[in-house]
Formats: C-alpha cells, sequence, structure tokens
C-alpha cells in the first residue's frame, strides 16, 4: 500500500535530476535576459547544436559526452558571442520584437541547416553508463547517466552564480542589467560584456544538450521545447534572476514528471505552460522576484 | 471647479513619499508646488491625476471625490496634464499628437484635426504642424505638451516642470503664454517649477513641499522668505540669512 | 497619399476577381487562395500588433479555434455555414479570455503569454482525441461542393477585401489613433483619457473575428484538421512574418507582405524543397536587419511614397539615450 509513496518519490527524484539540467538551461536564458532584455528564440537550437558536436565527437572518438562537454560549451560560447556581436548589437535600438523575430530567424536557420547536414532521422548514441542503475532504499533507483548529469549540472549552475556575483565580469554584467546608461561611464566596455553575457548563455545551452544526448533522442528539432521550457524558467524565476531560474529548473522538472505519472507525458509541456500563465497573471515579477514585470 | 486634497498620505515601501498633505485650489487661481528634489512634487500630480492612490486622505475636484479613478477616467474629468519627461508619440506628426487630446471630446477626425491646429496656433507651432514629433528639439516638444493637453479641454490643468531644460529666454515665453490660459476657459491652473522666474511671474499662490510634507503656503513674494522654505532647499546653515 | 493606397488595393482586388477566368489549374487557385488567405490574416494580425504595438505570437490561437469550431459544431449535426459563424464566435471569446490576461503584461511577457495560450490549446486539441480526434484529427465539412477551387479562392478575396476595408476605415477613426497612441506611449495615451485595455481587446476581438473566420475557410479547403496544422506556432509566426515584411502598421503591408512571401514559399518549395525553411529564416534575418520598416514602411520613410504627411511606420528606431539625458538633469525626482 505504501507504494504509491515510493512511486511518487521515485518521480520526484527523477523530476529533480531532469530539473537540474532544465535549470543549467534556464539559467543561460536568465543571464541573457536578464543583462539583456533579449528574448532569445535561438536558446533552443543552440542546445541543438551542443547536442550535435557532442555526437559528432563522439562517432569520431568515442569519448562519453561527461567528458568531452566542455567542447560544445566552448564552441558555442563562440557562437553566441560572434552571434551577438554581428546580429544582435546592429540592432539594439530597435523595438523589443525585431530581436524576437531575429532570433527567430536565426532558430530557421540553424535547424533547417542541421537537418540539410545530419537528416530528419533520429539519432541515438550508446555508452555502458546507460546500463547501471543506483539503487537508495529498497525500491527507489538512479540511472546514472542521470546522475552524472545533475552533477555535471549542478556544478555548473554553481560555479555560473559564483562568477554572476564575485567576478568582475559578473559585476558588470550586474550593472549593464541595472543602468545600461551608465555603465559605460564607469568604464565598462558593454559590447564586450554583453557579448560575453550571451556567449556564457549560450554555452550553457551547448553543454546542456551535450549532457542530455546519451538520455534524448537527437533530431534537428529538439531545441524547440527547450527553448519553451527556459522561458517559463525565466518568468517562473522571476526577471533574470539566475538563481531564480535555476529554482524553477528544478521545479519544473519535479512538475512535470509528476504530471507524468499521473496524467500522462503528454500533458507535461501544457502544464508548463498553465503555469506560466498563472505566474505572468498572478505574479508576474515571478515566484522569486520582486519587482513589476 | 477646485482642488480639494485632504490630508493625503502615500508610501511606497518603506518611504513615506506624501505625509498628510493637504490644500486647495480656487478656480481661477495659479498654483505653483515647489520644493527640492525629491519632495514628492510628481507624486502628488500622480495622486490628483490618479496614476497612483493615497493611502489615506481624499481629493475632491469639482464636487466629485477623485481619489480612487483610472488614469483615463481623471483626464475626462476635466483634469489634463503634462509630463516631465516630455512623452511624444515619436512616430506621429506634431498635429497628429495633439489630435490625440482633443479626440476626448469628439470622435470625427475632423473636428479633432481643427481643434488641434487651433490649440497649435495659440502655441505659435503652425509651422511643424506636419513634422514628426520625432525630429522635435526640446523646447518645441514641451509645447506639444502642453498643447495635447489644453485639446482635452480641461478645466484644471496641471503642469509638470514645464519649462525644465529650456533655456531662459525661452522659459520666459512660454510663462507668458501659459498666464494666457485663461482665455482657453482653464480657470485653473498648476504647476510644479523649479525655474522660480517663471513662478514669480504667473503664481497666485505656492505651495511648498519637503520631504513629503508642506511646509510653507502663500503668495510666491512671501514664501520665499521664510525660514522653513531656505532651510528645505539650502539646509539649516542658511536659514540665518530669511530676514 | 493615404488614398494612394486604396485605390491600388481597390484595382487589385477587382482584377483579382477576374483571375479564376484566365487560370487554368485548380492547383493554382490554391496556392492563390493561401496568399490572399495570409494577407486577410495579416491584416487581422496587423490591427493588434502593427497599430496597436502589440505583438501578438499566438494567433494561431484563433485560426486553430476557427477551424476545429467548423469541424467540431458540425459533427454535433449544425449545417456548415451557421458552424462557421460558431466557430468564429469561439475564436473571438478565446481572444476575450486571452486579452484579459494578456493586455496587462507589457512587451516581451505579452509576446510569451500569447504564445503560451496558443500552444496549450494545441497541446489540448491534441491530448483529447475523443473531443476533438487528437493526433488522427478531425473531418471538416466542404462549404463549397460546385467549383470548389474558384469558390474558395474568391471567398479569400472577399475576406482579404473586407479586411483591408475594415482596416482602412480603423485607420482614418478615433480608435485607430487611440491604438497608434497606445503603440507609441501608453502611459501618454492613457493620460488623455484613452482607455488603453479597452481599446486592445476590442482590436483583438476584431482581429480574432477574421482570424477565425480564415481558419474556418482553411479547414474546409482541406477537409481535415490535425492540431499541428491549424494551432502551429508555424502559423502564428507566418503571420506576424507576412504583416511585419510587408510593413506592420501599414495598410498595404500585410497584403504586399503576403504576396511576396507566400509566392516566394511556393517557389521555394519545389526548387530548394528541402532548405526552403532556412531560406525563409534568412529573410527574416535579412528583413530585420535591413529594412525592419518592412516594404511599404522603407518605401514611405526612405522614398517619401504612398505619405500625405509624414507618417513613419512602426518598426523606427526607439530615441538615443541622449535626448532623455538632457531632461534627467532638470528632473526633480
Amino acid at each position: 500500500m505504501l507504494n504509491w509513496i515510493y512511486v511518487a518519490l521515485q518521480a520526484i527524484l527523477n523530476g529533480l535530476l531532469t530539473g537540474a539540467l532544465y535549470a543549467l538551461i534556464g539559467m543561460g536564458m536568465a543571464l541573457i535576459f536578464g543583462v539583456m532584455r533579449i528574448v532569445n528564440f535561438t536558446h533552443g537550437a543552440f542546445l541543438m547544436m551542443g547536442m550535435y558536436i557532442t555526437y559528432v565527437v563522439f562517432q569520431a572518438t568515442g569519448v562519453s559526452p561527461y567528458y568531452q562537454f566542455p567542447i560544445a560549451g566552448f564552441l558555442l560560447f563562440l557562437v553566441g558571442y560572434v552571434t551577438y556581436l554581428g546580429l544582435l548589437r546592429p540592432i539594439r535600438g530597435q523595438v523589443d520584437f525585431m530581436v524576437i523575430l531575429l532570433t527567430m530567424g536565426l532558430a530557421l536557420i540553424l535547424v533547417d541547416g542541421a537537418q540539410l547536414i545530419f537528416g530528419a532521422d533520429y539519432h541515438q548514441i550508446n555508452i555502458p553508463l546507460l546500463s547501471r542503475n543506483i539503487r537508495v532504499g529498497s525500491q527507489i533507483f538512479i540511472n546514472a547517466p542521470w546522475l552524472v548529469s545533475f552533477a555535471i549540472a549542478a556544478a555548473l549552475a554553481c560555479i555560473l552564480y559564483w562568477v554572476v556575483t564575485h567576478t568582475m565580469f559578473g559585476r558588470a554584467a550586474r550593472a549593464i542589467a541595472q543602468n545600461p546608461y551608465a555603465a559605460p561611464l564607469m568604464g565598462i566596455n558593454v559590447n564586450r560584456i554583453q557579448a560575453a553575457a550571451f556567449g556564457i548563455g549560450s554555452a550553457a545551452a551547448g553543454i546542456a544538450g551535450a549532457l542530455l544526448l546519451p538520455v534524448f533522442y537527437l533530431f534537428p528539432d529538439v531545441g524547440n521545447q527547450f527553448k519553451l521550457k527556459s522561458f517559463v524558467m525565466v518568468v517562473l524565476g522571476g526577471m533574470g534572476s539566475i538563481q531564480g531560474a535555476a529554482i524553477a529548473g528544478l521545479v519544473l522538472g519535479v512538475v512535470e514528471s509528476l504530471t507524468s505519472l499521473y496524467w500522462g507525458n503528454e500533458w507535461a509541456l501544457a502544464v508548463d505552460f498553465v503555469l506560466f500563465i498563472l505566474v505572468l497573471s498572478l505574479k508576474p515579477s515571478g515566484i522569486f522576484g520582486s519587482q513589476r514585470a | 471647479m477646485f482642488l480639494e486634497v485632504k490630508n493625503v498620505s502615500k508610501r511606497f515601501g518603506g518611504l513615506k513619499a506624501i505625509n498628510n498633505v493637504s490644500f486647495s485650489v480656487k478656480p481661477g487661481e495659479v498654483t505653483f508646488i515647489v520644493g527640492p528634489n525629491g519632495a514628492g512634487k510628481t507624486t502628488l500630480f500622480n495622486l490628483i491625476t490618479s496614476v497612483f492612490h493615497p493611502d489615506s486622505g481624499s481629493i475632491h475636484f469639482d464636487g466629485r471625490d477623485i481619489s480612487h479613478l483610472t488614469p483615463n477616467d481623471a483626464a475626462k474629468s476635466g483634469i489634463g496634464r503634462t509630463f516631465q519627461l516630455v512623452k511624444p508619440l515619436r512616430n506621429l506628426t506634431v498635429l497628429e499628437n495633439v489630435m490625440l487630446g482633443a479626440f476626448l471630446r469628439t470622435s470625427s477626425p475632423g473636428r479633432a484635426e481643427t481643434e488641434a491646429a487651433r490649440v497649435l496656433r495659440f502655441l505659435q507651432m503652425e509651422k511643424v504642424l506636419h513634422l514628426p514629433a520625432r525630429g522635435m528639439g526640446l523646447p518645441m516638444l514641451k509645447r506639444l505638451e502642453i498643447a495635447r493637453a489644453l485639446a482635452t479641454q480641461p478645466k484644471l490643468i496641471l503642469l509638470d516642470e514645464v519649462v525644465a531644460g529650456l533655456p531662459t529666454s525661452e522659459a520666459i515665453k512660454l510663462a507668458m503664454l501659459l498666464k494666457r490660459l485663461p482665455e482657453w476657459g482653464i480657470s485653473t491652473i498648476g504647476g510644479i517649477e523649479h525655474v522660480m522666474q517663471v513662478v514669480m511671474r504667473i503664481a497666485d499662490r505656492v505651495i511648498v513641499l519637503d520631504h513629503g510634507t508642506l511646509i510653507a503656503e502663500g503668495a510666491p513674494q512671501d514664501v520665499v522668505h521664510r525660514p522653513e522654505v531656505i532651510e528645505a532647499y539650502l539646509g539649516s546653515k542658511y536659514k540665518e540669512i530669511a530676514s | 497619399m493615404k488614398n494612394l493606397q486604396v485605390i491600388i488595393a481597390t484595382v487589385f482586388f477587382v482584377a483579382a476577381l477576374f483571375v479564376p477566368l484566365t487560370v487554368p489549374t485548380d492547383y493554382t487557385l490554391q496556392v492563390l487562395f493561401r496568399v490572399f488567405l495570409f494577407a486577410a490574416l495579416g491584416l487581422a494580425w496587423n490591427l493588434v500588433g502593427g497599430y496597436a504595438g502589440q505583438l501578438s505570437l499566438g494567433h494561431a490561437a484563433y485560426f486553430g479555434v476557427g477551424a476545429y469550431g467548423l469541424a467540431l459544431f458540425s459533427k454535433l449535426g449544425i449545417p456548415p455555414w451557421p458552424s462557421v459563424a460558431l466557430g468564429v464566435l469561439m475564436a473571438v471569446v478565446s481572444a476575450a479570455m486571452i486579452g484579459k490576461v494578456s493586455f496587462r503584461l507589457r512587451g516581451p511577457y505579452f509576446a510569451l503569454c500569447t504564445i503560451a495560450f496558443a500552444e496549450v490549446l494545441r497541446l489540448v486539441a491534441k491530448n483529447l482525441p475523443n473531443v476533438t480526434g487528437g493526433d488522427v484529427g478531425v473531418q471538416v465539412p466542404a462549404l463549397f461542393t460546385h467549383s470548389a477551387a474558384r469558390s474558395f479562392y474568391w471567398s479569400g478575396v472577399l475576406l482579404t477585401a473586407s479586411a483591408f476595408a475594415l482596416t482602412a476605415w480603423v485607420e482614418r477613426s478615433r480608435f485607430g489613433y487611440y491604438l497608434m497612441a497606445i503603440r507609441e506611449d501608453q502611459d501618454t495615451a492613457l493620460s488623455v483619457g484613452v482607455n488603453a485595455s479597452r481599446c486592445k481587446l476590442w482590436a483583438l476581438l476584431i482581429s480574432a473575428a477574421i482570424t477565425g473566420l480564415g481558419g474556418a475557410l482553411y479547414a474546409s479547403m482541406f477537409l481535415f484538421i490535425v492540431p499541428d496544422q491549424v494551432l502551429a506556432m508555424e502559423i502564428s509566426t507566418e503571420i506576424a512574418i507576412v504583416a511585419m515584411l510587408g510593413g506592420a502598421g501599414t495598410l498595404l503591408g500585410p497584403l504586399v507582405g503576403s504576396v511576396v512571401l507566400e509566392t516566394a514559399a511556393e517557389v521555394f518549395k519545389n526548387i530548394f524543397k528541402e532548405a526552403h525553411l532556412l531560406i525563409y529564416g534568412v529573410l527574416i534575418v535579412l528583413v530585420v536587419l535591413f529594412m525592419p520598416e518592412g516594404i511599404i514602411g522603407t518605401l514611405t520613410s526612405k522614398l517619401g511614397l504612398f505619405k500625405k504627411a509624414p507618417r513613419v511606420p512602426f518598426a523606427a528606431p526607439l530615441p538615443l539615450a541622449a535626448e532623455e539625458e538632457t531632461q534627467r538633469t532638470a528632473i526633480s525626482e
């Protein structure tokens, strides 16, 4: 009879494990939105790119994604940096939704490009770790790859948080977020910091893609759902707050997991959006935010 | 047609922006609110036009309680206002900007256009009627603010720092125009000003705010010499200068 | 001159009516139907997105509700055309609910909210197979049984012409001015007595009605719909892009945008096949970078066409920070 408790706990645990990965993606989006108020519709495509890069390297060298993810991170940092300076900065003066439109167009190019290069088929990889399960107590299992990705994601999230709060870069980025006009007057090279922020956010998406590869099917439009979920996390977490987005990621993971358990997989994304709408209508500043949206 | 502010207070978080302020403005009067930076002057205007609502106290206009309306209802009741930071509708022309105000009283674009043109002529802006608001310099934009408010045919008009940022000559020119507002049936004017030359020239009464509290009121020449007023602006060291 | 745009359009619509007499294949008529449909949808979106400046990326919601309305109400036994009316009604009701929640939000939050609503509808349609047929889809009655291709084409032209006339009327009315004022500066509009919430809502209701009607027509042409076809974000994006490519906030914009985009898409589909989405993406990026005001908008501001008095359409850049700086020095609080 206690079985349902164990089943629920398992779902919650799985949700937390997934949630850490979500948190990484969401923090990347929150950084970009917080520093530049850009709603980045290319975020999912960057995740997809990270995933394909990791796939290609794995096929060529056999190195596990859990070791080679820095490659995806580094490459996506470059992609993000260049994208910001080349495409986004020139249109900074325009209304918000031009940026949305541009990032949408860019995503289309990347996704369709991936389809042209890799085909529309689903890919997956096999690593020995996949079949390892770790037992917790008598009834709960943790699938080893998820534990590893949780650990890596959690570590990266902490590092990102530390960077934003304790480094010169982080302080400069926060200064720009608070007052983009005053920041240059204090010697901050706004363009470079913003480009770096965009690069870091994109790198987070790319690394998340790498970590996803062992446990998720790879196909050109894989990034779409994660992009939508990052919006949800940014709103739930409040106005570009990185910590908020991280917690929101964990919350989202658990909520989806429980939804899948009791109502079925297909409702998970719908529940995300309902949560999103609820927060936007009742507390637009986010569950953890304090200012007005 | 008069404005009565009774025991109004407003806080924002921990800060008491307006502290138990009371005053009234009689029809035909030109009243100015002055005070150092951060005194709460714009907040007071925002309370009168229902951008914010008072935590306590009440505001009556023309006999009605207007403390808890919406900004657009306040405009419909006959209160016009300009903004400190000019907010023109940049992608529309000067004429179209002012037509927006005129539309409060008519739904016909033709009549709105006529009324708007009339107001703009009064403010000596005929030359820029069809230019986009975006390219205008500050003096014109300030007049545009006033024109738009005038086109709503208000009974009371609130001018927030209407000459701020203008060179003195421009400011005086504008002030002289403002003195003619009663010709437009606006019997009552309220303003916020730093530029004392304007205040001295056209105000009948002056209200002094400091840290959200009303510290003095009366005719401009009297108020300006009062010790509390000088202290508020310059600090206690200068109190002795007052004679 | 604004009237020039109306004249051009009228000539265009009248000429369009005669097209079926010269065009040989049903397939071409279907393509042309799509051009007109998206012109109508773009005009409908333009009211909210162009004139009122509220970027909706969830218009597929109304499109899909109109489509599913026709399908599901006729499943209940109601004849086709009354079902269309009911579908349109449902689209308007959806708009009322979505608008009430979304319009309280500004900027990107509004856009994201519209996406969320449309996605929820899509997922609901997918996951309730007993009601909507789920992913398998649902049948849609044929609104025209006799010479269908021509009838759909003419209904498309009629819908577009009506949407155009409506937009032209709105543009000259006080309502249109209010929408533009809300777009430029909502606080200023409020301060002169504009009821912004009500205006935005009305624009959305009208927009949703036209969009829903378009959805019903589209569904009926295909005789069968699935959620990922009529409630997809791709539809929302396509509608917005048609309007913006042509020129958001202009009268002819959506018309021009649809002609250019839909014919280009048709051409690309045949020539480039797999890469057509990529070209689509490149097109969007180029437009944003080099022609943010859209075709008509750029023609108006750069070449001075279509101007009575200089009115610059919507996507022009925001003011420099410097302007605000001179004022900040004089601010009291």
